[in-house]
C-alpha cells in the first residue's frame, strides 16, 4: 500500500513539469501535438519547396481562412448562431482601417494613420457593429438571427458599395500595405500570429466560466434561461468578440492583399467559404477549421492552378463536402480525429 | 381463426429507458376491450407501439395474422387501425370538416367518405354544428369528439383510443362512452385505455390490467369488476 | 367535387387573419395608399412595374414559405431554384426560337415560350424532389436534433454546389431572351405593356391561384396542410409523411423555377441571378412571418411596393439598405411578422 504510493509520487515528481506544461496549453486549448502541429506549419516556409513566393501566399491565405473560421465558430459552435454577415463585418474592419490609413487623393479623405494602428481600430469598428447588430438579432430565434445578419452583411456591403467618395465603390482602391516588403515570409508569420491570437484569446473566453454559458443557451436556450443565464447578454458578448477578431483580420486583408472592393471581402459567398471551412473542421471544436485551412487552401490553390478548364470546381467541392458532413458526420475533421487518436490510445494500451 | 391484433411478449420503451416488459395481449373482431392501470404504467406507450409512433425491440404484433411490428405508422393506419391519441394531434388551423375529411384520407372513393361523415355527425351532431369552425378553436370536449370522430371516418377495423374521458366534465363523459358503445354496435373493434374504471368495465367485454409495464391480469370486464385487487387498487372500494 | 365548401375561402381567411392582427389591417391599407400614390406621382407604367414584380416575390416567398412552414427548413438555395428555371427556359427556348427563324409558325411562336416555362416547372419539379431525397432525407433519417439550423446549412452547400456547378458547366456569361414574343408592347395612353411583361404577370397569379386552390381542396393539398399543422396526427390518418415532404419540396422548386423562366427577359441566366430573387423572398417571409404562405402572397405586393417607393424616393443604390430597416422596424414591432408565423418547429432553437 505504502510503497505503491511512493511509486505514484516518484512518477508525479518526474512528471510535474510535463504535466505542469501539459495543463497551460490546455488552457490556451492546445495538445501537445497541436503545438508540434503549429510549429510545423510555422517553419513550413523554410524548406522547399514551401519557400517559394506563390506556396507562401497559399500559406498566408490558409492562416487568414483559418483565424475566420475559429472566430465564425465561436459564435456558431458555440451559441448556435450562424452570423451570416461574417464576412460584411469583416469587411467593416478592412474599410475602416484602410480608409484611416489611407493617403491617396483618391478618397475623400487622407488620415494617413499607420496601419499597425488602425488595423486596431478597424478591429474596434466592427466589434462595435458586432455589438449592435447582436442587440438587435440575438433576442431571435436563432434562425431569424441569422437571416437578420444576412440582410445587415448586405445593407453593409451596399452601403460600401455606395459611399465611392469614401470607398471607391465597386472600383476598389489600394490600402497601403502592412509591412514595408513585398516578400510574402513576413506576412505570413503576421498571419499566424493572428491566427494564435485570435485562437488563444477566443478559448481562453470558452474555457471559462463564460464557455459554459455559451454552450447552454446553444444546446437549449429555455433551459439556460430557467437555469438563470442571461441568454441575451451572453451572445451579444459572444457576437462582439467573434466581430472584433472578424474585423481584425479584415484590416490585416486589405493591407495585404492591397486591393480592396466590397465584393471582394464582404459577399455572402465569403462569408459561405467561412461557414463551409468551420463546418467541415468540425463545430464547436474551433481548432477543426484552422487546422483544415491549410491543406484546404492548397487543394483549392492546386486545383484552380491544375483544371484552369474547369473553373469553381473546388468550390463544388466544397459544397458537396460541406453537404455530407452535415448529413452524416456533424464532427467534421475534430471528431474524425479524436475517434482515431482514442482508437490508436486504446490499442497502444491493449499492445 | 387468429384473433384481429395479437400483441406477442413485447418489449418496447423510449431510447434507453424500457417502459413495457413482455407484455402480450389480444382483441379478438368485434370485440370491446379496455386495458386499465395507473398513471405511467405503460397504457400509452402499448397503444404508441400497436399504432406504430414506437417500435417493439422484441416480441411481435400481429393484425389480421400479419406482423406489423415494423410496419410505419402511416401504413399501419392504412391497413385499418385508428388511433384517437391523448393529445388528440388534432389539425388546430383546420376546419372541424377539413379535419374529419383527412381522418378519411385513406379512403379514395369520395361517396364513401361523405357516408362517414353523415355517420360520425350522427353520433356527434354537436360537430355538425360546428363544421366550420377551426379544430383549435373548440372545447375540450369538442375537441375530444373531433378525434374520436376523426378516427371513425376511415371506417378501421381497430379503434385504438387512449383517455377519451381525461379533463371532461362527468356529462361529457357519458356522450363520449355512449359514442363508443354505439361505435361497438355498429360492429367496431375498439381497444380502450382509461383510467375511469368503473364505467369501462360496465360497457366492455373484457379488460387487461398493467402495472409497471406489466400486464398483470385479464378477464371478462364482469370478473374484473369483482376481483379484489381490482376493486382496492383501482375502485377504491 | 365536394358537395359544399369544406373551409373558409382565401378572402375571408385574410379577413379572419386581420381581425386577429391589426398591424397586417394597416400594413395593408398603406400598401394600397401607396400603390396609389406610385400610380400618380411614378406614373402608371410604375404601377405596372410593381404589380408584376409583386406577383414574381409572391411566387418565390409561396415556396419559402411552404417549405419552411411544412418541412421546417429556411431554404436558402431557394434562388438558386429560380437560376435553374431560367437555363431551363433559356436552352429550351432558343432552339425553338432558331427553328422558328426558318420555319416560321404563328402557332409555335405563340406557344413557344409556354414550352420553355412548362420545361423549366418541370425541371424543377424533378430537381426539387431529387434534392429532397438526396440531402434531407438522409438527414431526417439519422437526426432531427437542430433540424432548422442543420438543414439551413444543408441548403447553404446545395446552394454553393448549384452555383458553381452552373458555373462550372456553363461559365459565367449571361444568357438572356429579351424578347419571348416579337410583338410590339400594347400601347394605353401613356402606358406601354409588353407582351412578356403581362404573361409574367399572369404566369405568377394562374400559378399561385392554381397552387392555393389545389392546398384548400385536394386531398393532396390538405395532406400537406395536414402535415405542415401536426406530423403525428398526420401520420395518424395514414398520410405518408416522407411523400409529402419530397412533394412539397419538389413543388416549390418548380414554382421557383417557373419565375425564374417567365422573368428571363428581365433576369437573364447566369450562375448567381438567384441571389436577388432569394433575398426578396425572405424579406417577405420575414416580414409577414415565416411559414405563413396565405401571408406570403400578399407580402409579395407589399415588398414590390416598398421596392418602387425606395427606388422612387432614394434612388436604386438603396435598395438593400432600407429592407434592413423596415425589418428591424417589423422585427421590434411585430416579432413574429405581421400576419403571424405559422410553424410547429419554430420553437426549436
Ligand atoms: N416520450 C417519452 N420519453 C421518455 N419517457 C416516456 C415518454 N413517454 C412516456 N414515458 C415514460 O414511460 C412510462 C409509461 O408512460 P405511459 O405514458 O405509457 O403511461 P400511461 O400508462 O399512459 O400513464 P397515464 O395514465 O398517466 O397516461 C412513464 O414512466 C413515462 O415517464
Ligand atoms: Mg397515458
Amino acid at each position: 500500500m505504502s510503497m505503491e504510493r511512493t511509486v505514484t509520487q516518484a512518477e508525479r515528481v518526474s512528471g510535474g513539469l510535463w504535466e505542469g506544461i501539459k495543463a497551460v496549453l490546455a488552457r490556451i486549448g492546445f495538445s501537445p501535438l497541436g503545438v508540434v502541429a503549429f510549429i510545423i506549419i510555422a517553419l513550413l516556409p523554410l524548406v522547399p519547396p514551401f519557400n517559394q513566393e506563390h506556396i507562401m501566399r497559399w500559406l498566408v491565405m490558409g492562416a487568414f481562412l483559418g483565424a475566420q473560421a475559429v472566430a465564425f465558430d465561436f459564435t456558431a459552435g458555440y451559441i448556435n448562431v450562424v452570423n451570416f454577415g461574417f464576412a460584411a463585418i469583416l469587411g467593416v474592419g478592412a474599410y475602416t482601417s484602410a480608409v484611416l490609413s489611407n493617403t491617396l487623393p483618391i478618397l475623400i479623405v487622407q488620415p494617413g494613420l499607420p496601419p499597425w494602428l488602425t488595423i486596431w481600430i478597424g478591429a474596434l469598428a466592427a466589434g462595435l457593429i458586432g455589438f449592435l447588430l447582436g442587440m438587435l438579432t440575438l433576442r431571435l430565434r436563432g434562425i431569424f438571427a441569422a437571416v437578420m445578419a444576412w440582410f445587415v452583411g448586405i445593407a453593409l456591403m451596399g452601403l460600401a458599395t455606395n459611399m465611392p467618395k469614401l470607398t471607391r465603390g465597386s472600383l476598389g482602391f489600394a490600402p497601403p500595405p502592412l509591412l514595408n516588403t513585398t516578400n510574402n515570409l513576413p506576412y505570413y508569420y503576421v498571419a499566424l500570429g493572428m491566427l494564435l491570437l485570435t485562437y488563444i484569446c477566443l478559448r481562453l473566453v470558452t474555457n471559462s466560466h463564460m464557455g459554459l454559458a455559451f454552450r447552454a443557451i446553444g444546446q437549449n436556450i429555455d433551459a439556460a434561461r430557467a437555469s438563470g443565464i442571461n441568454p441575451t447578454r451572453y451572445r451579444v458578448i459572444n457576437f462582439t468578440l467573434s466581430c472584433v477578431f472578424a474585423g481584425l483580420l479584415g484590416g490585416f486583408y486589405a493591407h495585404y492583399i492591397g486591393s480592396l472592393t466590397p465584393r471582394t471581402v464582404m459577399h455572402t459567398s465569403k462569408t459561405v467559404e467561412v461557414l463551409a471551412l468551420a463546418y467541415i473542421g468540425g463545430r464547436g471544436s474551433m481548432w477543426g477549421g484552422a487546422a483544415v485551412a491549410f491543406p484546404f487552401v492548397f487543394f483549392i490553390e492546386y486545383l484552380r492552378s491544375n483544371l484552369s478548364q474547369l473553373p469553381g470546381l473546388h468550390m463544388v467541392i466544397y459544397g458537396v463536402l460541406l453537404i455530407i458532413v452535415m448529413i452524416f458526420y456533424p464532427g467534421g475533421a475534430a471528431q474524425l480525429y479524436s475517434t482515431i487518436a482514442r482508437r490508436i490510445q486504446r490499442r497502444a494500451k491493449g499492445g | 381463426m387468429a384473433a384481429l391484433l395479437e400483441v406477442e411478449h413485447i418489449n418496447a420503451g423510449y431510447g434507453f429507458l424500457q417502459v413495457l416488459w413482455d407484455v402480450s395481449l389480444k382483441v379478438e373482431k368485434g370485440e370491446f376491450v379496455c386495458l386499465l392501470g395507473a398513471n405511467g404504467a405503460g397504457k400509452t406507450t402499448t397503444l404508441r407501439t400497436i399504432a406504430g409512433f414506437l417500435k417493439p425491440t422484441a416480441g411481435d404484433i400481429r393484425f389480421e395474422g400479419q406482423s406489423i411490428a415494423k410496419t410505419p405508422a402511416y401504413q399501419i393506419s392504412q391497413m385499418g387501425i385508428s388511433f384517437v391519441s391523448e393529445s388528440l394531434n388534432l389539425f388546430t388551423n383546420m376546419s372541424v370538416r377539413e379535419n374529419l375529411l383527412l381522418g378519411a384520407y385513406r379512403v379514395l372513393d369520395k361517396k364513401k367518405q361523405l357516408q362517414a361523415l353523415d355517420f360520425v355527425y350522427s353520433l356527434f351532431p354537436r360537430l355538425k354544428e360546428r363544421e366550420r369552425q377551426l379544430a383549435g378553436t373548440m372545447s375540450g370536449g369538442e375537441r375530444k369528439m373531433l378525434a374520436i370522430a376523426r378516427g371513425m371516418m376511415s371506417m378501421p377495423k381497430l379503434l385504438l383510443v387512449d383517455e377519451p374521458s381525461l379533463g371532461l366534465a362527468p356529462q361529457v363523459v357519458v356522450t363520449v362512452f355512449e359514442a363508443l358503445q354505439t361505435l361497438r354496435k355498429e360492429g367496431v373493434t375498439i381497444l380502450l385505455v382509461e383510467q375511469n374504471v368503473p364505467s369501462t368495465l360496465r360497457i366492455t367485454d373484457r379488460g387487461y390490467v398493467m402495472e409497471q409495464g406489466k400486464i398483470v391480469l385479464e378477464g371478462p370486464s364482469k370478473e374484473l369488476m369483482n376481483n379484489e385487487h381490482v376493486r382496492v387498487a383501482y375502485m377504491g372500494i | 367535387m365536394e358537395a359544399t365548401r369544406v373551409q373558409p375561402s382565401f378572402l375571408e381567411r385574410v379577413m379572419l387573419n386581420m381581425r386577429a392582427r391589426p398591424a397586417a389591417w394597416i400594413v395593408i391599407a398603406m400598401t394600397l395608399g401607396f400603390l396609389v400614390i406610385i400610380g400618380i406621382f411614378a406614373g402608371p407604367s410604375q404601377l405596372i412595374n410593381t404589380i408584376v414584380t409583386g406577383g414574381m416575390w409572391a411566387l418565390m416567398a409561396v415556396g419559402l414559405a411552404l417549405v419552411f412552414g411544412v418541412m421546417n427548413i429556411p431554404h436558402f438555395a431557394h434562388g438558386d431554384s429560380f437560376m435553374i428555371g431560367a437555363y431551363v427556359a433559356y436552352f429550351v427556348f432558343t432552339p425553338i426560337q432558331a427553328y422558328l427563324r426558318d420555319n416560321p409558325n404563328p402557332f409555335l411562336s405563340a406557344v413557344g415560350p409556354l414550352i420553355g416555362w412548362i420545361a423549366a416547372a418541370l425541371v424543377g419539379f424533378v430537381a426539387g424532389a431529387v434534392m429532397e431525397k438526396l440531402v434531407f432525407y438522409p438527414l431526417r433519417m439519422r437526426t432531427r436534433r437542430g433540424w432548422v439550423m442543420n438543414t439551413f446549412l444543408l441548403t447553404v452547400g446545395i446552394s454553393f454546389v448549384l452555383v458553381y456547378g452552373a458555373n462550372l458547366i456553363l461559365g459565367p456569361n449571361f444568357r438572356g431572351v429579351p424578347n419571348y414574343w416579337n410583338v410590339p408592347p400594347i400601347v394605353i395612353g401613356s402606358v406601354r405593356l409588353t407582351m412578356e411583361r403581362i404573361a409574367a404577370f399572369v404566369v405568377a397569379i394562374v400559378a399561385i391561384v392554381a397552387f392555393w386552390i389545389f392546398l384548400s381542396n385536394t386531398r393532396t393539398g390538405r395532406a400537406i396542410r395536414a402535415v405542415a399543422q401536426d406530423e403525428m396526427g398526420a401520420e395518424m390518418v395514414g398520410i405518408n409523411l416522407n411523400f409529402i415532404y419530397t412533394l412539397t419540396f419538389a413543388l416549390a422548386t418548380a414554382m421557383a423555377a417557373l419565375a425564374g423562366a417567365s422573368l428571363l427577359f428581365m433576369f437573364p441566366a447566369y450562375p448567381t441571378v438567384g441571389l436577388k430573387p432569394l433575398y426578396f423572398a425572405w424579406y417577405v417571409v420575414m416580414l409577414v412571418g415565416l411559414g405563413n404562405v396565405q401571408g406570403a402572397i400578399v407580402g409579395g405586393f407589399i415588398v414590390a411596393v416598398l421596392q418602387t417607393l425606395t427606388q422612387q424616393f432614394f434612388g436604386v443604390s438603396y435598395e438593400d439598405v432600407v429592407p434592413v430597416v423596415v425589418m428591424i422596424l417589423v422585427l421590434l414591432l411585430v416579432p413574429n411578422g405581421i400576419f403571424g408565423s405559422e410553424v410547429k418547429g419554430i420553437q426549436e432553437q
